[in-house]
């Protein structure tokens, strides 16, 4: 198959987009297995969770603000508008993260490993329900965020045709993946979290609350799933099972750049993101086998994954 | 013949290695009788039925064997669905392709293909234990599902029919039979099949080798000085329980004359696979048989009852983690939760009332607990 190479940028920069909802996603659950040592397998129902408000979100705003008006202000205050539905999305998802990790969580941090799985695994199947309870069993979807952004010429200026949603997309990924870097580095609550995943007494010797720092933990990954969500959502629509995939992704991203490293995750979800793309159009059938087959390889050559594990650095 | 044998002052029998006291003997004989009359059981009641139990008992047969695992090396694999599938869909494409009819052939070459798997797959994913083990067997389960969704060969999501044409049924001892004799006599096959390997088992949970797996499974360094080939047991107990795992999935093949992705290989099976072993009981030998009927058949029900039967499993999963760790087998067995609390309340029925306050109490500390933590997390410590 001849593959042009605008076609090739084209499907690189789809795997980009993907990669940056994917590590939005797999960054929550990896520091979320770093710091509690819990494998959060209802991830993936926050993220699908923050798809579904999401929508809700975007329709009230939409309703309050109403379709973009024309020139640039009126563009610029849509955009601004869609941001703050989709952190208000993910603001509503930190309580969601906060009950799950105080509520039930807390009680068999002491008990083998396996009810912790078997526990989320129950809130993942309860979170399926619930979503059906709310909003039905069809898929539900909203057009007019994508279709708006989209309006907004941005490749067309260099004389490319690819969607500007994706782009912005990408452009907010950045400012996520930035600000995480940011936070875990230079501010006060971060690094008490990764001296936390370094060593977990010395932590509480020197006055840290392990438990402040576990509910926190767990309520940022529930925000950065809902994050996800809401970003993932306006160009497909939301259904009940859209958060298996992206879950088993993410352990994906995990093993790849390591167990509880954030870079490491960075690394993976743009590694998974961008050859999944490229297998769309090289070999459509190697699609879905393409991450693992990349996970298989990384564990012979490097065991511990491409950043070992999380803790000195970021 | 059975012989007599005495343990720890009462009388036991001991028959082919299996030492039973008398009133292990008689929950045995019952297990079996049970076992061999439910095809007649479900003719009793609409609500029963056998193709159900039969998928329970199956999947529960998986869970045996992901048990080995699970009770004594402390491992807990999340990707058994990848040997159950790679079982049925050993099966299927010996029967479509090489056209193989006999259905003990075709559960052979379903153990030779769960064996080979599980080795590969075993040496890939054995260097890492806990979650890290968990995730990987995972992804290799979710490997095997995607490869089977992609290839056309293998049908992609439709899936792959035992024996195409009309009579799509696998041959039982060079007979062909009429549908619903070949479900009962399946069901048979499969009862021996599970009583089989609940002896072998058995057999290896009273072996040396079961010791060994327990001191790796206390602590690895420890075991790796006193001179055990650490990793070498670790992958014996993985193929062995892999092997569970490819027989049920043979069968399951057989029964269903139809294997699809979905069905088999998905990762929720791998999900259920795991939790049948903890709701039965991981501590007792056929804790996760018992486990796997009960799920699938709460599945079935709650289907008929409600459309929310996930949220249904997934609220008996929470009673089951929070209120009965050790399962059903293990909370009904003398000195289990349900045995004392029942003594207790014959003793003294007013018990009832301190258990309701106690509840109360404590569901009232859990509450507060989780309110202030969210205070803590939203407003600081002062």
């Amino acid at each position: 198959m001849a593959v042009t190479p605008t076609a090739a940028l084209v499907q690189t920069l789809n795997g980009i987009q993907f990669g940056f909802i994917l590590f939005m996603i797999a960054s929550g659950l990896t520091v979320i297995l770093g710091i509690l040592d819990v494998l959060n397998l209802a991830h993936g129902e926050l993220f699908s969770l923050g798809a579904y408000t999401a929508i809700g979100v975007f329709g009230f705003i939409i309703g309050v603000i109403g379709p973009p008006g024309g020139g640039v202000v009126g563009t610029a205050v849509f955009v601004l508008a869609v941001l703050a539905a989709v952190l208000i999305t993910a603001a509503i998802l930190l309580p969601v993260g906060t009950l799950f990790e105080a509520v039930f969580l807390r009680q068999i941090y002491d008990r083998d490993q396996v009810y912790q799985l078997v526990l989320t695994f129950a809130l993942l199947l309860i979170l399926l329900d619930v979503k059906k309870f709310i909003w039905g069993d069809s898929s539900i979807r909203t057009d007019a965020v994508y279709s708006a952004i989209n309006t907004i010429p941005t490749s067309e200026l260099v004389g490319l045709n690819y969607p500007t949603y994706n782009v912005f997309v990408i452009l907010v990924g950045s400012v996520v993946v930035v600000g995480l870097f940011w936070f875990f580095e230079r501010t006060k609550t971060g690094r008490i979290i990764r001296a936390t995943a370094i060593d977990r007494e010395m932590a509480t010797a020197i006055g840290v609350s392990t438990d402040r720092v576990f509910t926190l933990v767990f309520a940022l990954g529930a925000f950065l799933a809902g994050f996800a969500g809401a970003m993932a959502v306006p160009p497909t629509s939301a259904t009940l099972e859209m958060g298996t995939n992206p879950l088993v992704l993410s352990f994906v991203v995990i093993v790849i750049g390591g167990l509880g490293s954030l870079r490491g995750a960075f690394v993976g979800a743009l590694l998974v993101g961008v050859i999944r793309s490229w297998m769309i159009t090289l070999y459509p059938p190697g699609e879905i086998a393409a991450p693992f087959a990349i996970m298989a390889l990384i564990l012979l050559v490097k065991p511990e994954g491409l950043f070992g594990t999380w803790g000195e650095t970021a | 013949m059975p012989e007599r044998v005495d343990r720890d002052g009462t009388p036991a029998y001991r028959f082919l290695g299996v030492e039973v006291t008398r009133r292990e003997a008689a929950f045995l004989v019952l297990g079996v009788v049970v076992l061999f009359i439910v095809p007649d059981l479900t003719t009793v009641s609409d609500s029963l039925q056998l193709s159900v139990i039969h998928q329970g008992l199956l999947f529960g047969f998986a869970a045996v064997g992901l048990n080995l695992l699970l009770r004594h090396t402390k491992l807990t694999s999340f990707g058994h669905a990848a040997f159950f599938g790679t079982g049925a869909y050993a099966t299927a494409v010996l029967a479509r392709y090489a056209g193989v009819q006999s259905v003990g052939l075709l559960l052979l070459g379903a153990i030779a293909a769960a064996t080979v798997m599980a080795a590969i797959i075993g040496v890939l994913s054995l260097r890492h234990t806990g979650l890290y083990f968990a995730l990987l067997t995972l992804a290799f389960g979710q490997l095997l599902y995607a490869i089977a969704l992609g290839q056309s060969a293998l049908g992609g999501s439709d899936g792959l029919p035992i024996r195409p044409g009309p009579a799509n049924q696998p041959l039982l001892f060079g007979t062909a039979f009429s549908p619903d004799v070949y479900q009962v006599l399946t069901y048979y096959l499969t009862v021996v099949v599970i009583l089989i390997g609940l002896f072998v088992m058995y057999r290896i949970t009273q072996s040396p080798f079961r010791n060994a797996l327990d001191a790796i499974g206390q602590e690895r360094t420890r075991a790796r000085f006193i001179g055990l080939p650490v990793r070498r047991y670790v992958w014996a107990a993985f193929v062995i329980s892999g092997i569970y795992g490819g027989v049920a999935g043979g069968l399951f093949a057989v029964v269903r004359q139809y294997v699809r992705p979905e069905g088999t290989l998905f990762f929720l099976r791998s999900g259920d696979i795991l939790f049948m072993a903890i709701l039965g009981g991981f501590r007792t030998l056929v804790g996760p048989l018992i486990g796997g009927v009960v799920l699938v058949f709460l599945q079935d029900v709650g289907q008929d009852v409600t459309q929310y039967y996930e949220f249904l499993t997934g609220a008996v999963l929470l009673i089951l983690v929070y209120g009965f760790p050790r399962g059903i087998v293990g909370s009904l067995r003398s000195g289990g939760i349900v045995n004392t609390r029942l003594n207790e309340l014959r003793r003294e029925p007013s018990v009832l009332s301190t258990w309701g306050r106690t509840a109360v109490q404590s569901l009232e500390r859990k509450v507060t607990e989780a309110l202030t933590s969210l205070r803590i997390i939203l407003f600081g410590v002062d």
